[in-house]
Parts: structure tokens; C-alpha cells; sequence
């Protein structure tokens, strides 16, 4: 008889569950603040990794659980049922049910702001069943289980090989000129293995369903989107991202070209433009700038940047 | 989505057995079904990817005519030589659909296959038909100023969404599949069928038949041709009404015609 998921014994107190590739409990202590807000309020963190489950209790050393095996498959099932993939947090409420849940970036600022907000959103959008005290101790449990997530995001997988029960495989997939061995899901797309997985942000998810090109990467040379590609489907490819374009210090043309341009106003559509841009110059079609305003259609920039992008390509076309 | 397997192949025999489970669909550019998978709306387990399949390639032919393997790019099928000099209105209505990046990705046999952007089909939430068979028709008295003129019923007004498919039914293409049971031609007229009362059947393909190549023939009135395209943008956006008109001229007579519409009607609509 398997022991059962911590997760369940833990009923009765807000649990928050850190899905990560990887963790050791070395120099993790909780701040001061958030170790009181855990303490007063009876919150517990478990951090869930491929080979391992912690408890973590503020003031206390972390713990490594016996009954790890039910308690990951328990925490890996609560992320497939609200569909997200690792790393992830999810905030349990006293009665077991997910209250929060959402995959994080690499970028740990970026992951705490996202997980915030996400959770202010999902309470403001929703029957509001939580008290003021129990949302304070859930965005702040997030954000000190988040502060484990440092060096956890960038770590390869733990362990090799095929798992059929989850769909999922180890695949290697050719980025910017370096082999990333990662973890992905049959239903994994190339966007969220290069964010998600190897660490790289640079690429944007948007719209995530083909309509924005915020996503925008160059698969051997060619311009797709990252969001409608599976990373399962790749491996024998080459990816560029907006990471692997600069050589050093030295800007690509189109990059200096934007810059030159300042064919940007808040940025995030940039990363696809320039990818965008660079595949539009390789195909070679463009000849005039309402060519390249048609053949830039696929990329939409809110801030309305377009006379200044159409300007940038012009001028890397002549570089 | 949820989570789902990938089973790849080389040989079309074993991706048509593949295809055959009812609980599996193939893939090649991935540009709908990924989509569609991540909205809900397809939920098959299995993907069948066929993108190593030999359907990559496209021969023009002595007699003129094209053959075009399933797997060929939207942007290389547009951008081949001999379709900008020989099938204009081809290239034309190819560039007019999607983005470049999708163009890169879509292949040929999906573009046949590409679902309905009804927003009352993309929406879990809402009726349709065509999802969910005997549930209703949110578009009859809903948001409808995309919807069909032309072909629907009262159990479905979505349009097609393809361009291409609108230049290849004014060029009387014939569609060519792979099933268990053999190879068959289709011509394009007979390739979508109108939703009737079963708007859940859109083609004539059976499951697990696979498109393999389309034939383009050479005609008289090909090359003369263009295809013209009205949209809510000015790119990157589906039809509101689109024509793909091809004619035969001696002189400044017309001696045959060749008039197929888009964006207005339930599959593409031959109307010369």
C-alpha cells in the first residue's frame, strides 16, 4: 500500500506547491516577513522535484518526505488538470483546492510579478471565497516559494528517457548553436520549451494561437511561429531565437537597425519583429515598403511602431 | 490541451492505418491542429505526423499541368516559378491568406482541411453544430456579418476559410488521397460538401484517408487569372468576399470563364 500525498495530510492549512525541474534545500531560509506571514497563518510550502518532495515550515530546516512518490504524482496531476506545465506554483486552499496555479518564467522578477498578478486577477474575476487574510497569504506564500525557484528554472531535467503515463520524453533540440536536452510534452509547443524549459525569454508568448507573431524564431532559416510548433517535432532542426542573433557585443543589423529606428515602444512585439524582419529579408520578396508592410502583416505591434519598423527594415536592407 | 501522443512515420501505407483510429488525426504544418487542439475544439489523442511522408515535392508535368504534393509549403507552392507564370490567381489567393510565417508552415493537404473560424465553433462555451452535433446554431441569430450567403442551412452558416482552396475550384484542381482501401481522385467541386444537416462532415474524406497530391491542370483560361480579396484589414485576415476569376480571351472575346467565390459561402463556391 503506497503512502498517500502528503498534500492530502497537509488539509486544513493553506498548502503552496512548488512544481520545479530541480531543487536542493542548501541556503533556502525563509525572510523574515514571509516566515511570519507562513507562521501566522499556518501555511506550508512543498516543494515537488523530479526525485524528490520537500516540506519547508518556516524557521525549520527543510524536510524530505518518504511519501514522495504519491505526493509528486498528486502535485503533477493538479497541473495537468488546470494545464500547466513545470515550473509551476499552485496555492492550495484548507480544503485541498487549487486557488492559484500558473507555470513561471525564468526570469524570477518576472515569474513573482506574473504570479501576482495572476492571482489577483483569478480572485477579482471570480466568486470571491477567500478571505482578504487568506489572499495576503497566498500571494505572499507564492512569492516566498518563488524565491526558491532561483537557480531551479535554467537546470536541465533529472532524469532521462521516455514516460509514457505523462506523454513526455527527453528530446534535444538545436538552439542558437547549442544542444538543450529537455523535458517536453507530446502537447509541449516550441514556445514553451524555449521559456519554459531552457530559459530563454527573449521569445514572446502573445496571443499564443498564431495571430500576433510575438513568438516569431527562425526554424532552419525560415520564419514560424514558435506558439504552433510542437518541440517534439524539431529535433532534427535548427532553432534561432532573438538570443542568437548578436555575435558578442556586435548587434545584428536588423537589431542596430531598430535601435537606429527606434522602431519600438514598449518591446515586447520586438523580438518577433526582428526575427520577423530577418526571414523577410532571407526569402527575399520584399521590394518596396508596401511589400514589406504586406509581409510583415503576421506580426502586430499595439504601440502602432509600424512606419518606424518599415523604416528599420529599410535601412538593414541596405546595410 | 490536453496531453497527447506523437507517432511518426515514414511510409503512407502505416500513416493511413495510423489514421484510421478513431481517436487520432494527422498533423503536418500544424498551424490548425495545434490550434484547434489548445482551444478544445479538436480533442483526438493521437497525432499522426505525417511531415516525413515523400509529399514534399512539386512536378510540373510535360502536358503542362501541376501536380502538387500534400506536403508542400504554402510559400513554396506561392512562390514556384512556374505557378506565378502559369496559375496566377494560385499564387495570388495564397499570398492573400495567412502570414508568412504561417505560409512557411501550412502545407497544401491541410490547407484543404483547415477549420471553420466561426466564433461560435472556436468557443467551447457556445452551440454549434458542427462541434457539437444537435446542440444548435449560436450564428443563426448571433454575430453573423462573416457568416455564409450562400450553401447554409439552418443547422450552419460558417464559411470556408481557405483562399487557396477558392483558386484551386476556379482551376478545376483534383484533389488525390491514400485510404485503406485504395487511392481516389476528387475533383475540387466535390471535395467540401455543404452542412445540410450534418455540418460535422465537411469533406469528402473518410477517416484515416489522407490527401497525397492535387493536380492542377493546364487549361486555356489558367494562366490568364487573378484572384481579388475583401477583408476587415488590408492583410493577415480572412475573407469577407473574395473571387477567383480566370479566363479564356480571343481578343476581347471571353471564350470561357472561370468564376469561384470566397468568404461568402459554406465550402467554396463555383459560380462560373
Amino acid at each position: 500500500m503506497p503512502n498517500p500525498s502528503v498534500l492530502c495530510s497537509l488539509r486544513g492549512q493553506p498548502v503552496v506547491v512548488a512544481l520545479v525541474e530541480r531543487w536542493r534545500p542548501d541556503g533556502h531560509r525563509a525572510t523574515g516577513a514571509i516566515c511570519a506571514a507562513l507562521r501566522g497563518l499556518g501555511a506550508a510550502l512543498v516543494v515537488v522535484t523530479h526525485d524528490a518532495v520537500w516540506c519547508v515550515r518556516p524557521d525549520d530546516e527543510a524536510e524530505a518526505l518518504d511519501d514522495a512518490e504519491a505526493t509528486r504524482a498528486h502535485a503533477e496531476a493538479i497541473a495537468r488538470a488546470r494545464r500547466i506545465s513545470t515550473p509551476a506554483i499552485v496555492v492550495l486552499d484548507e480544503h485541498g483546492e487549487a486557488r492559484f496555479a500558473r507555470g513561471t518564467d525564468g526570469d524570477l522578477s518576472v515569474a513573482i510579478a506574473n504570479a501576482l498578478e495572476g492571482a489577483l486577477c483569478t480572485i477579482a474575476s471570480t466568486e470571491i471565497r477567500m478571505t482578504r487574510r487568506e489572499i495576503v497569504t497566498a500571494t505572499l506564500v507564492s512569492a516566498f516559494a518563488l524565491s526558491l525557484l532561483d537557480g531551479c528554472a535554467h537546470t536541465s531535467v533529472a532524469h532521462d528517457g521516455h514516460d509514457e503515463a505523462r506523454g513526455s520524453d527527453v528530446v534535444v533540440l538545436h538552439v542558437n548553436g547549442a544542444d538543450h536536452r529537455v523535458r517536453v510534452d507530446a502537447d509541449t509547443t516550441l514556445l514553451d520549451a524555449l521559456r519554459e524549459r531552457i530559459g530563454l525569454t527573449g521569445t514572446k508568448k502573445g496571443c499564443d494561437m498564431g495571430q500576433c507573431g510575438a513568438c516569431t524564431v527562425l526554424v532552419d532559416g525560415r520564419r514560424v511561429l514558435s506558439c504552433l510548433t510542437l518541440a517534439a517535432r524539431v529535433q532534427s532542426a535548427r532553432v534561432t531565437t532573438i538570443e542568437g542573433l548578436a555575435r558578442g557585443d556586435s548587434l545584428h543589423p536588423m537589431q542596430a537597425a531598430f535601435v537606429a529606428e527606434d522602431a519600438f515602444q514598449c518591446g515586447f512585439c520586438t523580438p518577433g519583429q526582428v526575427m520577423s524582419a530577418v526571414g523577410l529579408l532571407a526569402e527575399g520578396h520584399a521590394q518596396t515598403d508596401d511589400d514589406v508592410r504586406d509581409l510583415m502583416s503576421g506580426n502586430i505591434c499595439r504601440c502602432g511602431a509600424y512606419p518606424n519598423i518599415v523604416a528599420a527594415i529599410r535601412r538593414a536592407r541596405g546595410a | 490541451m490536453l496531453p497527447y501522443a506523437i507517432a511518426t512515420t515514414n511510409d503512407v501505407g502505416h500513416a493511413v492505418t495510423l489514421g484510421s483510429d478513431a481517436h487520432s488525426e494527422f498533423i503536418a504544418g500544424g498551424t490548425c491542429v495545434v490550434d484547434y487542439q489548445r482551444i478544445g475544439v479538436d480533442r483526438e489523442d493521437t497525432l499522426v505526423d505525417i511531415s516525413t511522408l515523400p509529399l514534399a515535392t512539386m512536378d510540373l508535368r510535360a502536358d503542362g499541368s501541376l501536380r502538387v504534393g500534400a506536403l508542400v509549403t504554402n510559400s513554396a507552392l506561392a512562390y514556384h516559378v512556374a505557378v506565378g507564370e502559369r496559375f496566377p490567381v494560385l499564387r495570388e489567393a495564397i499570398l492573400a491568406g495567412a502570414s508568412p510565417q504561417i505560409r512557411n508552415m501550412a502545407t497544401t493537404g491541410g490547407n484543404l482541411l483547415q477549420r471553420s473560424r466561426c466564433p461560435y465553433f472556436r468557443d467551447l462555451a457556445s452551440y454549434c453544430n458542427k462541434r457539437e452535433p444537435g446542440s444548435g446554431c449560436a450564428a443563426q441569430d448571433g454575430y453573423n456579418r462573416t457568416h455564409a450567403i450562400l450553401g447554409g442551412s439552418s443547422r450552419c452558416i460558417s464559411t470556408h476559410p481557405s483562399d487557396m482552396c477558392v483558386a484551386l475550384l476556379a482551376l478545376d484542381a483534383v484533389v488525390h488521397t491514400q485510404s485503406a482501401s485504395g487511392a481516389r481522385a476528387i475533383a475540387m467541386a466535390d471535395f467540401h460538401v455543404v452542412p445540410g444537416e450534418h455540418p460535422e462532415i465537411e469533406t469528402a474524406l473518410r477517416k484515416g484517408e489522407l490527401v497525397t497530391y492535387v493536380d492542377v491542370p493546364a487549361t486555356r483560361f489558367a494562366a490568364r487569372s487573378h484572384y481579388l480579396k475583401v477583408r476587415d484589414r488590408a492583410s493577415f485576415d480572412f475573407a469577407l468576399a473574395s473571387a477567383a476569376v480566370a479566363l479564356d480571351l480571343d481578343g476581347t472575346t471571353i471564350r470561357a470563364a472561370r468564376i469561384a467565390l470566397g468568404g461568402v459561402a459554406t465550402k467554396p463556391w463555383r459560380s462560373v
